[in-house]
């Protein structure tokens, strides 16, 4: 890819073998004890080596009075000192050849013109000895696979996120505290995570550089951002680069300072600028980035994203055991732009034969409460390779004595072979929540209310037409002429 | 792409940051947008004689490095049906420029004259515009004129440059699109010549990135074949001594 030239110079944040934490703390609950405290945990496998004139020894690590001491070479220097005191530091990085630093500590440009000019001093010595910044005013990264992990944040209080063997997202965000709430939240949401990226002032290392490297990540099927805003011409040159890699990957958004008060907050808190928001708007359609209102809407279009295909066009079928289900969802799928056409005749005598006549042969297609799961195997029998519908949406309320458990096996069998996107709604308390959990295992999203699946659906399809262009079969909104 | 060169570095020179009506309709020409006939004219006289060769009606407009808001200082007449129409409209755009000018305490340059325009037949009113975003540098838009932009702010946006597949969306998503469809008996519009404006003036930007904000409206569409005319048109440039030259 054109856009991508310096993959390589950002890797070595998420698998870095040799870090130095400058400004390790022997007190207890600082900044500087925590990250430490991240590198000593056994999943990390790497060596670590503290920096700070005052120890010989931090939590057991050896602590050294500058990098030139350490031994062996350092890769990742995590910085967490007094704000003036970085450019003596990064000269010290500059000499170790530590080919990345994370600046956690905040007193740069956030702050006014003084701390501009530290800021300013420090990429200069990353320019001259070539070294990449992350930060400052972040809390860094944390990569669930190499267990490199620089927030200061305990882990009793800011659990962390796991990678999952179904699917992952990745974050970067610019604000540290949305980091630490996400990596937390997605903790507990099922969600697996890659990697989580906070960028703080981005001085260096911007939306862009992690945009191409997790472009090219395996590991990372969607990528999400959350962004304020961008510097100068940090706009346009993320345009750019997000063409060249939403054709191949999903990449959605939550931009914040949508209204004009909001606006002049985001302006004051990272000194960035916020454009006329309809400009934005053009700019993420434009280059195929998925724009989301709010965090909860881009964790429910990042997991279907993740685990489903595209679609490759925009007509849903939608299928469910519970009537109320089905008229709010299919309610949401219209309100979305998706179209939800009834099964032609054909399909319906077919359907007919195998499915008791008191079920509403209709879209939505109700199999009403007393079915078991064989009636949804019926449907999608016929229903897919009538190659009328291009998503299925299936309702699946557990509350009923007759269907079994069996259902999950059976959606994730037609999915995995017809290659269609499933969503899967189930409604309901603790047993439907383990039904959900076991359909997510055998790679189906499922998601607690007909609006959720109606918008993972909706993000299938705005991912597929982003994909397939002219190809994607698009009925809504047709123009007869 | 030279005139607009020179006409943008003649405009500096001046210490303006705006075109004059001519020189924007010789920029627009040059993009091959469509511009209703026009000249200028220092006397009344020659603005009567060249505003018979263009063809009555016509439109009559102060043109001056003084004046950018050409309305707010009585410069504007419009529907002139004749030599002698035109010769009077010629000396009162000129007193009230000079009035203009003792109001404001400046000297109004009325070297140049006047602008002399055909009266363009009224079409369904567009707007295409550009405007510079500073996070993601120019942005074309378009809409329909009047209350749907004035009032419901129905309008569109995309980065330039465009392509035509991008330039189409924008007509068809604005809440108002039926309208160009034809509606109330009215014949279909014609959105073909629309889209080539569209692309002309991303063009026209992408091989001119001083200009900081560019007004066509309004822009008259008339029905399919039968073309669309720019009639107003404001390029507003950046100053490159003062980065963040206002526009206004």
């Amino acid at each position: 890819m054109l856009v991508c030239d310096e993959i390589k110079g950002i890797d070595v944040f998420f698998n870095a073998r040799n870090v130095a934490i400058y400004g390790a703390s022997a007190s207890q609950n600082s900044v500087g004890q925590a990250i430490v405290q991240n590198f000593i945990k056994p999943q990390y496998t790497g060596k670590v080596y503290a920096v700070n004139p005052k120890y010989t020894n931090v939590l057991g690590v050896p602590c050294y009075p500058s990098l030139q001491e350490i031994p062996e070479s350092v890769d990742l220097v995590v910085v967490a000192i007094p704000a003036r005191l970085a450019p003596r530091v990064f000269e010290d990085i500059g000499k170790k050849g530590a080919k990345a630093a994370i600046v956690i500590s905040g007193g740069f440009s956030e702050t006014g013109p003084k701390g501009a000019e530290l800021e300013n001093e420090v990429v200069k010595l990353g320019k001259k000895y070539g070294t990449r910044i992350i930060g400052p005013n972040c809390v860094g990264v944390i990569d669930t696979s190499t267990h490199v992990d620089t927030f200061f944040l305990p882990e009793y209080r800011c659990a962390r996120p796991k990678a999952s063997n179904v699917a992952n997202i990745a974050l970067v965000s610019q604000s540290g505290a949305f980091a630490a709430a996400i990596a937390d939240w997605t903790s507990e949401l099922g969600l697996g995570v890659s990697k989580i990226i906070s960028l703080g002032n981005k001085c260096d290392v911007d939306d862009d550089d992690l945009l191409c490297y997790l472009g090219d990540d395996s590991s990372t099927q969607v990528i999400c951002y959350y962004t304020e805003g961008y510097d100068g011409n940090k706009g346009r040159s993320f345009f750019d680069t997000a063409r060249e890699i939403t054709p191949h990957k999903p990449v959605l958004v939550v931009k914040s300072g949508r209204g004009s008060r909001a606006k002049a907050a985001a302006s004051s808190h990272t000194g960035s600028l916020a454009g006329l928001d309809s400009v934005a708007d053009a700019a993420y359609k434009q280059s195929g980035v998925i724009r989301a209102d709010n965090f909860d809407q881009m964790f429910d279009m990042a997991k279907a994203l993740a685990m489903q295909p595209p679609a490759e066009g925009d007509r849903v079928l939608m299928i469910t055991n519970g009537g109320g289900l089905g008229v709010m969802t299919t309610d949401a799928l219209e309100a979305l732009g998706l179209t939800i056409p009834n099964p032609s005749s054909d399909l319906e005598s077919k359907l007919r034969e195998d499915l008791p006549a008191y079920c509403a042969f209709g879209n939505p297609f109700d199999v009403v409460g007393d079915a078991g799961a064989d009636r949804y195997d019926a449907i999608f029998r016929e229903a897919i390779p009538s190659g009328e519908y291009d998503i299925f949406v299936v309702g699946m309320l557990l509350q009923t004595p007759s269907l079994g458990m069996e259902i999950t096996n059976i959606i994730a069998n037609y999915q995995k072979q017809s290659g269609k996107p499933f969503v899967v709604i189930s409604m309901g308390g603790g047993f439907t929540t383990k039904a959900g959990e076991i359909m997510e295992l055998m790679g189906v999203p499922t998601f607690a209310t007909g609006e959720k699946g109606a918008l993972a659906a909706k993000a299938l399809a705005r991912y597929g037409e982003i994909r397939l262009g002219d190809k994607f079969n698009k009925s809504a909104g047709a123009k007869k002429s | 792409m030279k005139i607009a060169k020179q006409i943008f570095k003649q405009a500096l020179e001046e210490g303006r940051t705006f075109v004059l009506e001519h020189e924007a309709k010789d920029i627009m020409k040059a993009y091959g947008l469509p511009v209703p006939a026009y000249d200028t004219a220092t006397t009344a006289e020659a603005a009567a004689e060249k505003a018979k060769k263009i063809g009555f009606p016509v439109v009559l407009k102060i043109l001056s490095k003084d004046i950018l808001h050409k309305s707010d200082a009585g410069g504007v007449k419009i529907d002139l049906k004749s030599e002698e129409e035109v010769k009077e409209a010629f000396s009162t755009i000129m007193d009230n420029a000079r009035k203009y000018g003792k109001e404001k305490g400046i000297e109004v340059d009325l070297s140049r004259g006047a602008f002399i325009s055909d009266f363009a037949e009224m079409g369904t009113e567009v707007i295409v515009g550009v405007t510079k975003d500073p996070q993601f540098g120019h942005a074309l838009m378009f809409g329909l004129g009047g209350i749907f932009v004035e009032i419901l702010k129905d309008v569109t946006f995309r980065l330039i440059p465009l392509t035509e597949i991008d330039a189409r969306e924008m007509i068809s998503e604005i809440k108002a699109a039926k309208v160009l469809e034809g509606v109330r008996g009215q014949q279909p519009r014609d959105v073909d010549a629309l889209v080539e404006i569209i692309m002309a003036v991303s063009k026209m930007v992408s091989e001119n990135p001083e200009i900081n904000e560019i007004d066509c409206n309004p822009t008259f569409l008339y029905e399919r074949g039968k073309g669309a005319l720019v009639v107003d048109a404001r390029i507003l440039i950046e100053n490159p001594n003062e980065k963040a030259a206002s526009s206004h």
